[in-house]
């Protein structure tokens, strides 16, 4: 029952910590000063949901949050894969947050009927916050998908890239078995994907974009990163054997680009773990 | 032994506490504060914090730990955070969204938040000329509770108390 627990709330906040990270990369940088503040929000929203997440764990293990989230080697982190890839560029940002949004959206529906008390309190708590994203997330995706041709095809481009890894996000758990016996989840994460899938399908369709550039690797065993070699030279490490592209964070596997961003947040921590923050 | 008087003091010591992002609000005032306990002198404070990832916590907790010990008759204070219920924009006092307004915040809209309903409302009141001509620039801003506004009456930009 606590290992349940763990295995389901570790993947919970490593995916909204590391995908915070990347959204705080935006810091400074985004394309204009309103969607400097939005992501800088949307990440400092998403960090603090992971700090909530691990104090469940901390009271439950022992442990401490820090130490969860900076304490740890890169292959005892359960996010997807999807959440560390690199920004790219600000249509791959895009994608992958409204994808991610859409995604924890049904995820954190179903965490309201956990029947850990905490967790679904939790979970309530942090769909009324998430609202947000999904909100400024589907002004984006609609405002460029309704623009210049350009704007169109990069979307899809990143929809290419990213839809595959987005189902990922609802592998298999570690100890899923008990996770269900328990009801700590009221259904399974592939019930999950199926539901991501449809919604996320449908609002496509609703969007002009064409659904059909995804629809078709659901299922697929062998999906190889449809445009972008990159994806697939940065598996290429022996440690990341992965079986798919961009498959196997539930597993602890990662790509090189996860590694360089591990390197980076967890390096003040390496240095002084004892540090008060 | 449960003290209600006690409670009663330390709950308007409570008053006292502020929000440390809009200093013109205390904690009571955006109904943060859940429930007051005192068992003998033993007091224990429960509050609902605003956004899960909200970095004024930390010293929210300080300061009631600070204003409850200065209370007489005190001996141990303790601080409990919860996140049921969920704390909503529907509990800001009228008292707060009044404080909030004179501060150029925007309260949010009245009446019950829908959790399905992802648009923000459609007017936020200006306030400073009371316009209701206004739109909405970024539902974010510069703290994790607030969204961007410009109202075209009065030609200022402002923030909203976001609802939740």
């Amino acid at each position: 029952m606590k290992e349940a627990l763990v295995s389901l709330v570790t993947a919970l906040a490593d995916d909204e910590l590391i995908i915070g990270h990347r959204h705080s990369e935006w810091t400074g940088f985004a394309p204009h000063i309103e969607e400097d503040v939005a992501f800088s929000s949307i990440a400092q929203d998403e960090i603090g949901h992971a700090a909530a997440y691990y104090s469940l764990i901390a009271e439950v293990t022992g442990t401490s949050p820090d130490h969860m989230a900076l304490g740890r080697e890169p292959f005892e982190y359960r996010n997807a894969v999807l959440c560390e890839r690199l920004n790219r560029d600000w249509s791959y940002s895009l994608v992958r947050h409204w994808l991610y949004d859409t995604a924890d959206d049904v995820r954190l529906a179903a965490l309201q009927e956990s029947a850990d008390a905490s967790l679904a309190a939790l979970a309530t708590k942090m769909r009324r916050e998430e609202r947000y994203h999904l909100l400024h997330a589907n002004a984006w995706i609609k405002r460029v998908s309704e623009g210049p041709v350009e704007g169109r095809t990069r979307l899809i481009d990143a929809l290419g890239m990213c839809y595959a890894e987005a189902l990922a996000l609802f592998d298999i758990l570690e100890f899923e078995d008990s996770i269900l016996e328990n009801n700590l989840l009221p259904c399974s994460s592939s019930e999950l994907r199926g539901r991501f899938s449809m919604r996320a399908t449908s609002e496509l369709d609703d969007f002009g974009l064409p659904a059909d550039v995804h629809r078709d690797l659901d299922d697929s065993a062998e999906f190889l990163a449809s445009s972008s070699g990159d994806l697939i030279a940065s598996e290429k490490d022996a440690s990341s054997a992965s079986a798919r592209p961009g498959i196997g964070g539930r597993a602890g596997m990662h790509s090189d680009e996860f590694k360089a961003l591990w390197d980076e947040m967890t390096s003040t921590h390496r240095l002084h773990p004892e540090a008060q923050w | 032994m449960v003290s209600a008087s006690l409670a009663e003091t330390v709950w308007t010591a409570l008053g006292g506490v502020m929000d440390p992002e809009i200093p013109a609000v205390s904690i009571t005032d955006m109904g943060m504060v859940l429930d007051v306990v005192a068992e003998d002198n033993d007091v224990s404070v429960t509050i609902l914090p605003t956004f899960t990832g909200c970095p004024a916590i930390d010293v929210i907790v300080q300061d009631v730990e600070g204003a409850v010990a200065a209370v007489e008759g005190v001996e141990s204070v303790r601080v409990k955070l919860v996140y049921d219920p969920p704390w909503s924009t529907e509990r800001i006092s009228p008292e707060g969204r009044t404080k909030l307004r004179q501060s150029g915040l925007a309260p949010p809209a009245e009446g019950p938040v829908l959790v399905t309903d992802i648009r923000l409302p459609e007017v936020a009141v200006c306030p400073f000329c009371g316009g209701r001509d206004t739109a909405n620039e970024n539902p974010f801003g510069p703290t994790p509770c607030r969204a961007i506004y410009y109202c075209r009456s009065c030609r200022n930009p402002f923030e909203q108390f976001k609802p939740v």
